[in-house]
């Protein structure tokens, strides 16, 4: 009894600063500037996915619009070209290659998703000769929308092979089951500058679709502390036993990088230590955002066991 | 520009000169008064007015003051703070010299407060001072004294907010202040995140911040000069002061080394959550705890009447440890943070005319972080090391003209953000080397009475400074791809230099009925910049030297004001108005990454700030009601050609009203009251217009579009947060004021924001993507806080 009410005396400066100490919070009405809109330009080329090769366009909206997802951008005109560069570091475009990419009803695709995804139909009826980025060669993407042209130019830089992946770091979560973290293991090229983005599916996210069917956060990565060392990168993630995971390293250009490193830091910025990001982005015109990203991607996959 | 300052420095010149020829043939016979002044136990009183018919000079920082007078009858009234005033009537008719013994009044803490009434007559516009006695009054947060929360209730001196000891100075940012602890610079000043100041309130004497007017003797930043002078010991017996609070304890004490000739006083201060949490909860608390501590000591010892040697010492630690390993995921964060600083001066007068101080200075920020996550750890170390020597000397020729001139000289060495990051076995490592610079300045000032109505101080610095090896640096190509090279500099190879003049000016013109006009210009020059992209001030922001890419900071600051006393000094009231421009002023990318960047300087972006304003202030410093008002209208821009486009955009610390309102009142024998109300508008806040979604994919076995929501920005600080006010009392209650037992207690009661205003800390938009709603949020800190604080002496 005695231990029990020294405790509580002892308790009670603890309990007295700790609610000090700790913040409150309260609901408040916020009156915004009006907004101007931009259009946001979603764009993907990689080497293995033809499903995944897409555009998605649409406009930004006021911060208090009833509609909580931007408003898709239908009926544009929207183009890429293959290309690549000289010696004199100039691009060169393949007119031939030209194709347009269009908003096709696909049964795979829900119709809510699919007004302002504009993407080559042949990835799902002829996939063989269906729009694919090949490594080495740049691609220009040319929109045209309400009277504006925007465009943008990505590469697919050399892939950088994923040698292995392997299991280890286990840990026993809250409910008592043991998780196993994968490792990456590669050998980083000796030329400094180089820059990736992880990717990996499981059983919770296969059956997904599009990049961001991955996960909202982007896991980038570069060489700038580590070049041309083997890389054994371990994920925190943890797997459950007998699960299966096809892991994707994607190589991309730094300007790609910035994207989505900006887009990391601009999707989780609130409170007063945040600053307001703005994306860095690609893609040239104005009022527009967004990144065309080319993705040179390698794989593995690996149960866990 | 360096041509217009060239002509501005030879203008200055030839005014001396002209000066010179004026005053000189204006004088007659004169006979030289010394005045040494003291208290009965042996020590000087380096604050102490003196009052000569009416004429009013200070005494040195040895207590000493040297008048020429012309023959005749004077009343000589001496006065300092805690000390009853010393009279004295002399007939002048050859050199002469009065010892004035002032008897001190019976209790430090004593409800009197003795203000000078130099503001009038002072030749320095924009400098305001709080002493340690009215920093015990009035009231804080927890209940702790904090000086360098307290000056910004003085116009013109803004806090960043309630967690922040960040401190804005007519428009300048946060790493424009020279703070100096008894001379010795102060980098990082804060406890608890910016919570509370590094000073313990028992071992401050007097705080003064000089804001505009510059004097010459200090140098190294844009904006303004925070001295914080610790008090000495006593020199006769042994005593002490102490306190328990909330949330810490202090204890001081002093005494004789030798008796009459040195003294030591020794302060102390700990934070004690941490030992109650692990008493009252041992296996909860764990290995998780905060807590700081700090240390102030300073010796003097008076070799003899005309030589003084002063020794000041500060330590402090801020530890934190956090460690959950019970989920599997092993999360840990272990930081600590700290300055030790040391100084020692000797203190000459040579002569009547001629004194000297020369100081030998060390001061140390360390910060090392420790952090674990599932599988990544994080190591960051950073510091900033000084070792500095500086000599001031000051020649009183006779009583129309005193001049200063001094030296100094810094070693800096910065260890910016050297650091480890490892994912599983890998390890990043950066390769962030010590950088090293050397920074030097001279200057030379005349304090000249050009009529006994005009009075000009004219000085220039000229400063230099040089970023010099070893260091070796990683080498970034314009589009933020490193290039695969390195820069290597050899040990004391030169890698940038720089080096200006900086006038200053001021002058004074006494108006009759106790007023004057007063004017000023300043231009300062920053060599280090404070690296940081967040509104509180953390320690681990980075001070970072000027290089070729990140040029010196450079301000020019004119000013001027209206100075009136009523009431034989009772009350009194000024009027400031200043205009001031800064070039070269940094800021991050929007996003930036700071921690273990490698190319730290492609981060950062230039331009330049103005800011302007009027500030208005009348105290009331004698009779029972003691206090004043502080108000201050301005405006703060910056404009950087990435930001904005292009276009001037307000300052986040702009604060358009200001007003701040403090009030003293002895209710009684044994009860004081005091008040704070203060006003401020709202933070500039840069907020989204509008948002879009990005990242998208679709959930096939929930059937849901999968994005995520990504704001749009418009104009940068085109938001005002609500208007912050708040008001705080507090009560003084002495037991037996009366008793003259060694031992004396009083408490103090306070309540801070009395009417529980929820002043936000900072507003956030908060988009739930699943449950599909925006709502407005604003996080505030504290709501009503009580605190009561007993303190003691023996």
């Amino acid at each position: 009894m005695i231990n029990k009410t020294k405790n509580t005396i002892l308790l009670i400066p603890v309990l007295l600063t700790a609610v000090i100490i700790s913040s409150c919070e309260k609901n408040i009405d916020i009156n915004l500037q009006p907004n101007q809109p931009q259009l946001v330009v979603e764009a993907y080329i990689n080497n293995l996915f033809p499903q995944y090769n897409y555009v998605i366009l649409s406009h930004s909206q006021d911060y208090y619009a009833p509609n909580f997802q931007s408003t898709p951008v239908a009926n544009a005109i929207v183009t890429i070209t293959e290309g690549s560069r000289n010696t004199a570091g100039n691009y060169v475009w393949d007119i031939a290659s030209k194709l347009r990419l269009k908003e096709t009803p696909v049964d795979s695709i829900p119709a809510e998703f699919s007004v302002g995804l504009y993407f080559d139909q042949r990835a799902y009826t002829d996939r063989p000769h269906a729009l694919k980025g090949n490594i080495g060669k740049s691609y220009l993407l040319e929109i045209s929308t309400e009277g504006k042209q925007y465009s943008a130019i990505t590469s697919l830089i050399p892939t950088v092979p994923v040698d292995s992946i392997t299991q280890g770091f286990s840990f026993v979560n809250n409910i008592g089951d043991t998780l196993y973290r994968i490792t990456n293991h590669y050998k980083d090229p000796d030329t400094l500058g180089n820059t990736q983005l992880y990717f990996w599916r499981w059983s919770e996210t296969r059956k997904n679709y599009g990049w961001g069917g991955f996960f909202k956060s982007r896991v980038p990565g570069t060489d700038d502390l580590a070049n041309g060392e083997y890389i054994q990168l371990t994920h925190p993630q943890g797997f459950s036993r007998g699960d299966t995971i096809n892991y994707y390293m994607a190589s991309i250009t730094r300007d790609v990088y910035n994207f989505w490193d900006s887009y990391n830091k601009a999707k989780d910025n609130n409170g007063s230590f945040s600053t307001p990001v703005v994306l860095n982005t690609n893609i040239t015109g104005t009022d527009v955002t967004g990144c065309f990203s080319g993705y040179s991607l390698s794989t593995k996959s690996i149960i866990i066991k | 520009m360096f041509g217009i300052n060239g002509m501005k420095t030879k203008n200055l010149l030839l005014l001396f000169l002209l000066c010179n020829i004026c005053c000189s043939l204006s004088f007659a016979q004169q006979y030289q008064v010394t005045i040494h002044t003291g208290d009965a136990e042996n020590n000087q009183l380096p604050d102490a007015s003196i009052s000569i018919n009416q004429k009013k000079i200070k005494a040195d920082s040895l207590g000493n003051a040297v008048i020429l007078l012309k023959a005749g009858n004077y009343f000589f009234t001496v006065t300092s703070v805690n000390h009853y005033p010393f009279t004295a009537n002399l007939f002048i008719k050859n050199d002469t010299t009065l010892f004035a013994l002032l008897k001190m009044r019976q209790s430090l803490l004593g409800n009197v407060t003795v203000f000078s009434s130099r503001n009038v007559t002072r030749n320095q516009l924009g400098v305001q001072s709080i002493n340690s006695t009215q920093l015990k009054k009035l009231p804080v947060i927890l209940g702790e004294v904090d000086p360098l929360k307290t000056i910004t209730l003085l116009p013109g001196i803004k806090s960043g907010g309630e967690a922040s000891s960040g401190i804005y100075v007519r428009g300048g940012g946060p790493d424009q202040n020279l703070v100096l602890l008894d001379g010795i610079p102060v980098y990082n000043p804060n406890h608890l995140f910016g919570f509370f100041s590094i000073f313990n309130g028992d071992a401050v004497k007097n705080v003064e911040v000089i804001k505009g007017g510059i004097p010459a003797e200090y140098g190294g930043r844009l904006s303004s000069v925070i001295m914080i002078d610790t008090r000495e010991g006593n020199k006769d017996s042994l005593k002490g002061v102490g306190g328990i609070g909330l949330i810490s304890s202090r204890l001081s004490l002093e005494g004789p080394i030798i008796k009459g000739r040195s003294s030591f006083i020794i302060s102390g201060r700990r934070t004690y959550i941490d030992q109650l949490a692990k008493a009252a909860a041992p296996k909860k608390v764990g290995g998780n705890g905060y807590y700081f501590y700090d240390i102030n000591a300073k010796a003097g010892y008076t070799i003899n009447k005309n030589n003084q040697l002063q020794f000041t010492f500060y330590t402090g630690t801020d530890k934190f440890s956090y460690n959950k390993p019970n989920d599997g995921r092993s999360r840990l964060f272990n930081t600590f943070w700290g300055n030790t600083l040391a100084g020692i001066s000797w203190k000459q007068q040579i002569s009547s005319k001629l004194q000297q101080q020369t100081s030998i200075v060390y001061d140390k920020f360390a910060l090392d972080s420790r952090l674990g996550f599932n599988t990544i750890s994080f190591i960051f170390t950073s510091g900033l090391e000084d070792r500095q020597i500086k000599s001031d000397w000051q020649l009183s020729s006779n009583n129309w003209l005193k001049i200063k001139c001094g030296i100094q000289y810094i070693w800096h060495q910065f260890t910016p953000g050297a650091g480890t990051v490892t994912s599983g076995v890998q390890e990043f490592k950066s390769k962030v080397t010590s950088q090293f610079a050397r920074e030097a300045a001279a200057y030379f000032s005349t304090d000249i009475n050009i009529t006994p109505k005009l009075n000009i101080i004219a000085g220039v610095r000229y400063s230099y400074f040089n970023q010099v090896g070893p260091t070796t640096r990683v080498l970034y190509g314009s589009d933020g791809v490193p290039t695969g090279n390195t820069a290597i500099f050899l040990k004391g190879q030169s890698i940038a230099q720089y080096h200006y003049p900086e006038p200053r000016l001021s002058l004074l013109y006494k108006l009759p009925n106790s007023s004057s006009i007063k004017a000023s210009y300043t231009r300062t020059i920053q060599y280090l910049h404070l690296a940081t992209t967040s509104s509180a001030t953390f320690p681990s922001d980075l001070w970072i030297p000027s290089s070729k890419l990140v040029k010196p900071a450079i301000a020019e600051q004119w000013g001027a004001g209206y100075f009136k006393n009523f009431d034989n000094n009772s009350y009194e009231l000024s009027a400031e108005a200043y205009y001031k421009t800064m070039n070269h002023q940094i800021e991050f990318k929007p996003g930036a990454q700071l921690l273990l960047n490698q190319n730290l300087e492609g981060e950062m972006i230039f331009g330049s700030g103005k800011a302007y304003g009027i500030e208005l202030f009348f105290q009331k410093k004698r009779g029972k009601l003691t206090g004043w008002i502080g108000y201050t209208l301005s405006r703060t821009e910056r404009t950087f050609d990435q930001l904005n486009g292009g276009k001037p955009f307000i300052y986040r610390y702009d604060r358009v009203h200001d007003l701040s309102i403090v009030a003293n009142y002895p209710l009684s024998k044994k009860w004081e009251a005091s008040a704070v109300f203060v006003y401020g508008t709202g933070n500039a806040l840069t907020m989204p217009t509008g948002r879009y979604t990005y990242n998208l994919g679709y959930d096939n076995a929930e059937g849901t579009v999968i994005f995520t929501n990504i704001n749009q920005y418009g104009k940068i600080n085109d938001y005002r947060l609500p208007a912050y006010h708040r008001l705080d009392i507090a009560f003084t209650y002495t037991p037996k004021p009366a008793a003259k037992k060694r031992f004396k207690n009083s408490w103090n009661f306070s309540i801070y924001n009395v009417y529980n205003r929820y002043n936000p800390y900072f507003i956030y938009l908060d988009a739930n993507e699943d449950a599909r709603t925006i709502q407005g949020k604003k996080v505030y800190l504290f709501p009503i806080v009580p605190a009561v604080t007993w303190n003691f002496s023996f």
